[in-house]
């Protein structure tokens, strides 16, 4: 039976779940009756912000010109933090569909994944959906799609989702234009994972696509990278039900059990092979998940005086965390001690979303509580004695005259937006230090924005700017590049002479003092009067940089004191200082947790 | 309410405080106890001020005449409370000169009658300017009565109106002469700085009024939003910007200063007399000394217990002899020593080392140490007393202490 293996390439939103769904219904995959919107998406979270964060893999049969085909569709995660995964799905099939809104026009997002479609030598198939709608120019967004992809204009297949227009000719196309999986080049089991996911019930379900041999039941197999070794308890293939089956063989794509207990143990990009008759080589581009993007999570409920708020609190967040990462190995996180906030976890992610995306979970599905800190990036410091320590939180940096110099991670940004907004967005890249690379063509009314510039710069508000510049219109997609040495300096805020650890920072030179008055100035709202002047301010390695000062209490004297008031007045001031108890103390100054708070929330 | 200086209570906050037995229900004093004063809540004002958290009401039931009777009942069952003679009687609310003037001429009769006044003994009665008639003065003076406080609060007609003080800023100057006329030597005024909408200068104005009309004794008070107060809540909703704190800490400042030039001596925080003028009562409150309490949300002390008689006004008609309590606290070593730092300290002539260094514990000494160093107390004739700069911001000292 001659098979195909494919994926589908769209923006958030482009209606890749629909068109999924469309194309097992018109398979007869899923009856009519079956076929709920968006079936390929099981997390409610996934469903709500309408991308798709794991990916699955659906078989189904078409028949085509007499012949029956075994059509594997292998969804793709819609974002940019996936793009390592995005590229092991995509490796694990010979061609995709390239979806673009009619409505909308070729996106960021659609121009990454479809470059990464095209590098690693698959097949697409453009087309054109939603043109159902009114506001639908198919016309135009097959001119984008010449523009931007090469592709002729009337090789775009117009469609439907919705009502299903188009969908017969794409699944024939699918079946001429894709290419057939190529041969084994070996007898011995090689196949790729390209995803997993933690059933409570079956343990790690891995998703893999045969290259080569054939895996069975009962097999022993052995996770090349990892070097771990599984028992196959349960084969099979989603179609979209499951569907167990004894053998999978070469160029076919499913699933395997084997009571693997934690994802940590099964990485996407492995290779799997069998532990008797191992393969000589692993299939190339395997790589550990990196994270990028560090935050801590506090329970909100944390005390400020670094040691208390409820230990259960803390524990219920460790559960929460715990849990979660049973689901999702590529986030990292470890027990973090701040003296303003407690006990909490510093984590690590792939990207900004994956980050929201976590946080979300927590919070919805693990129902605790979170406080989190503004996210920073991982930094590789280079000693003068010639080794290099990656740190991801400014406390770790180590005594700056041991350290030859400070390397940032770096990306490569594509922003395409409307015509009219260039010019602002170029500006946000300078001031975010962006080197421009390049501007191109896309329609007559938008182009394609290329900057080089550091994740760090990207990570607090830069999406929310672009998106109140373009409107809306505007959309993002990165990738790092590398990691650059650059002027980068670590401020300290004093608070009345005393250095507060916590709210410490790594910036570049040239923005360092414009961050360090906000941040005092933040500080100087937050924080009460005393009975003394209070300075506050920002040092780069023992030079003031930025200072701020509160002043002294001038009038803090409650006048009446009578008879009757004596104990409730008694009580007040306990009350008052009750109230000192619980904010933290650096030196003789009172910090209350709001303020640790506003200079460590998100957001300038 | 009428003036300020006096123990009145406030309403508890949060729902009905329970209540309990009279801690001397009994009829019985502890043997260390020595009552030298005795207070008198009378609740009832013409209109609640909204800045006011005594206990007060308006009264449209008529509830004087059983008030005035419960009252005599109360003193009667006061009697071994009362056996030695008292020192100082202070009348407060409520606005006292509210009552009828028969029923107050009966309410003064039965203290008077059911009290032993010591030689040379003070009694004062809070009144609003605007009660004070020469029939009001004539049965103050007839029952005994010798010193007055009167809640001026204010010249300036819009910082009254801010306030929801209704009197004609006149009507100070009237009743201090009918007063006077009426042969009332010793009379207090009570001023309000710091009102929203204020200035500098309209504060002066209204301390220039004030010692125009030659009082013995001023209390000058920053407005305080107590919690639970309409006023409170307005602030709350953001109805009206409050003074600047330094305006304020300005004001006080200036009181301070133009006090003393006029021969006034600050003895506590808010309150300044002529030598030899000091109100003798709330002296009696700021030694920790004993004095005993009548009337609803009366808050008496006796050698370390502290009552507070029932806030409110049908279960303390309701009541035969001794009404129950609220805030009932039994004697506490600890809850006295910081009691006495609290009260004492806001004397300026503050406490004797040795009493401070008793009351002390280790973090108390720390916080006195830094207070010491920072200038916000000072030691001088081997007493611990706040200097100027601690006065305007006792509050912090003294909650560190």
């Amino acid at each position: 039976m001659p098979i195909r293996n494919f994926s589908i390439i769209a923006h958030i939103d482009h209606g890749k779940s629909t068109l999924a769904d469309r194309l097992l219904q018109a398979t007869k995959a899923v009856s009519d009756r079956e076929a709920k919107a968006q079936l390929l998406d099981s997390m409610d979270l996934e469903r709500e912000r309408g991308i798709t964060i794991k990916a699955s893999a659906v078989t189904v049969y078409h028949t085509h010109k007499g012949e029956n085909y075994q059509l594997n569709f292998i969804d793709t995660p819609g974002h940019v933090d996936f793009a390592y995964e995005v590229s092991r799905a995509l490796t694990a099939c010979e061609g995709a569909v390239l979806v673009v809104d009619s409505t909308q026009g070729v996106q960021a997002q659609t121009v990454a994944n479809a470059y990464l479609a095209v590098a690693n030598g698959l097949e697409l198939i453009p087309v054109i959906n939603k043109i159902d709608l009114p506001a639908a120019d198919p016309d135009k967004v097959a001119m984008e799609i010449e523009q931007v992809f090469g592709f002729r204009a009337e090789d775009c297949i117009l469609v439907s989702a919705k009502t299903g227009r188009g969908i017969p000719e794409l699944l024939d196309a699918i079946c001429d234009r894709l290419p057939a999986p190529r041969a084994a080049e070996t007898s011995k089991l090689r196949a790729l994972i390209f995803d997993s996911h933690y059933d409570d019930y079956k343990g790690v379900v891995v998703y893999f696509r045969v290259f080569d041999g054939k895996i069975k039941m009962g097999d022993k197999i052995r996770m090349m990278g990892t070097g771990r070794t599984f028992f196959v308890t349960e084969l099979g293939r989603y179609t979209p039900f499951i569907k167990k089956v004894d053998s999978l063989d070469t160029a076919e794509v499913g699933y395997m059990c084997g009571a693997i207990k934690s994802l940590g143990d099964v990485r996407v990009g492995d290779t799997i092979t069998l532990e008797y008759e191992p393969a000589d080589a692993a299939l190339p581009g395997y790589k550990e998940p990196k994270q990028m993007v560090f935050c801590d999570f506090y329970p909100a409920s944390a005390g400020a005086d670094g040691s208390s708020g409820k230990k259960g609190d803390f524990e219920a967040l460790r559960e929460a965390i715990e849990k979660l990462h049973l689901n999702d190995a590529s986030f990292t996180f470890e027990v973090e001690h701040s003296e303003a906030l407690g006990f909490g976890f510093r984590c690590g992610f792939l990207g900004l979303l994956h980050m929201d995306i976590i946080q979300e979970r927590l919070e919805r599905e693990g129902g605790v509580e979170i406080v989190q800190t503004a996210p920073t990036v991982s930094y590789l410091v280079d000693m003068n004695d010639g080794s290099t320590i990656e740190i991801h939180n400014p406390a770790d940096l180590p005594d700056l005259s041991k350290v030859k110099s400070i390397r940032e991670p770096i990306v490569k940004l594509e922003i395409i937006c409307p015509q009219d907004c260039i010019g602002d967005l170029m500006k946000l890249c300078e001031t975010r230090r962006g080197t421009f690379k390049a501007q191109k063509f896309l329609s007559d009314d938008r182009q394609i924005l290329d900057y080089e510039l550091p994740l760090a710069e990207i990570i607090y508000d830069f999406y929310d700017k672009l998106k109140s510049i373009t409107r809306g219109y505007g959309t993002m997609d990165y990738e790092i590049l590398d990691y650059r040495e650059e002027n980068l300096v670590k401020v300290v805020i004093l608070v009345n002479g005393e250095t507060v650890e916590a709210l410490s920072l790594i910036c570049h030179r040239s923005n360092a003092e414009y961050r360090s008055r906000c941040i005092l100035q933040k500080l100087k709202k937050q924080i009460d009067r005393h009975q003394f002047e209070i300075p506050l301010q920002a040092a780069i390695g023992g030079k003031v940089i930025a200072r701020e000062s509160i002043s002294a209490l001038r009038k803090n004297v409650t006048a009446k004191c009578y008879g009757g008031d004596i104990s409730r007045k008694r009580k007040l001031l306990e009350k008052q200082k009750e109230g000192k108890k619980r904010m933290k103390t650096i030196g003789v100054v009172s910090i209350p947790q709001e303020a640790f708070m506003a200079v460590l929330d998100q957001g300038d | 309410m009428a003036g300020r200086s006096t123990s009145r209570t406030t309403l508890t906050v949060g729902g009905a405080p329970p209540t309990e037995r009279h801690p001397f229900a009994d009829g019985a004093l502890p043997p260390n106890a020595h009552v030298r004063g005795l207070y008198v809540h009378v609740p009832f004002c013409f209109h609640k001020c909204h800045y006011c958290d005594f206990y007060s009401l308006v009264d449209r039931e008529s509830r004087q005449p059983a008030y005035v009777a419960r009252l005599a009942r109360e003193i009667a069952a006061s009697a071994f409370a009362l056996e030695r003679p008292i020192e100082t009687v202070f009348i407060g609310g409520g606005t006292p000169t509210f009552l009828e003037p028969t029923l107050l001429r009966e309410a003064l009769g039965a203290i008077r009658a059911g009290v032993t006044l010591a030689e040379g003994y003070e009694w004062t009665v809070e009144a609003n300017p605007e009660t004070v008639t020469p029939e009001v003065a004539a049965i103050l003076v007839a029952s005994g009565v010798n010193r007055v406080s009167l809640g001026a609060q204010s010249f300036d007609e819009r910082a009254l109106k801010t306030l929801e003080r209704w009197h004609d800023p006149a009507n100070v100057r009237r009743a201090v002469e009918t007063l006077r006329a009426a042969g009332i030597r010793r009379i207090n005024l009570d001023l309000i700085f710091g009102v929203p909408g204020t200035s500098l200068a309209g504060w002066e104005h209204d301390l220039d009024r004030a010692l125009a009309l030659e009082p013995d004794h001023l209390s000058c008070y920053g407005l305080t939003y107590e919690p639970n107060t309409a006023m409170t809540k307005r602030l709350d909703l953001g109805e009206f910007e409050p003074c600047d704190e330094d305006l304020e800490a300005d004001m006080y400042e200036r009181t301070i200063d133009r006090l003393a030039a006029c021969g006034f001596e600050q003895y506590e925080i808010s309150n300044w007399a002529k030598p030899g003028e000091r109100c003798r009562h709330n002296m009696l409150y700021w030694t920790n000394a004993d004095w005993w309490a009548l009337g609803p949300s009366a808050s008496g002390h006796i050698a370390g217990t502290r009552f507070k008689l029932v806030p409110r006004i049908s279960e303390w008609l309701g009541a035969d002899a001794l009404a129950p309590v609220v805030d009932l606290e039994r004697p506490d070593l600890e809850r006295a020593k910081a009691e006495t730092l609290l009260v004492g300290l806001r004397l300026l002539d503050g406490l004797p080392r040795a009493t401070v260094d008793a009351c002390l514990g280790v973090s108390g000494q720390e916080a006195l140490a830094r207070h010491l160093a920072q200038g916000t107390l000072e030691i001088a004739d081997d007493r611990v007393r706040l200097t100027r700069r601690g006065l305007l911001v006792a509050d912090g000292v003294l909650a560190e202490m």
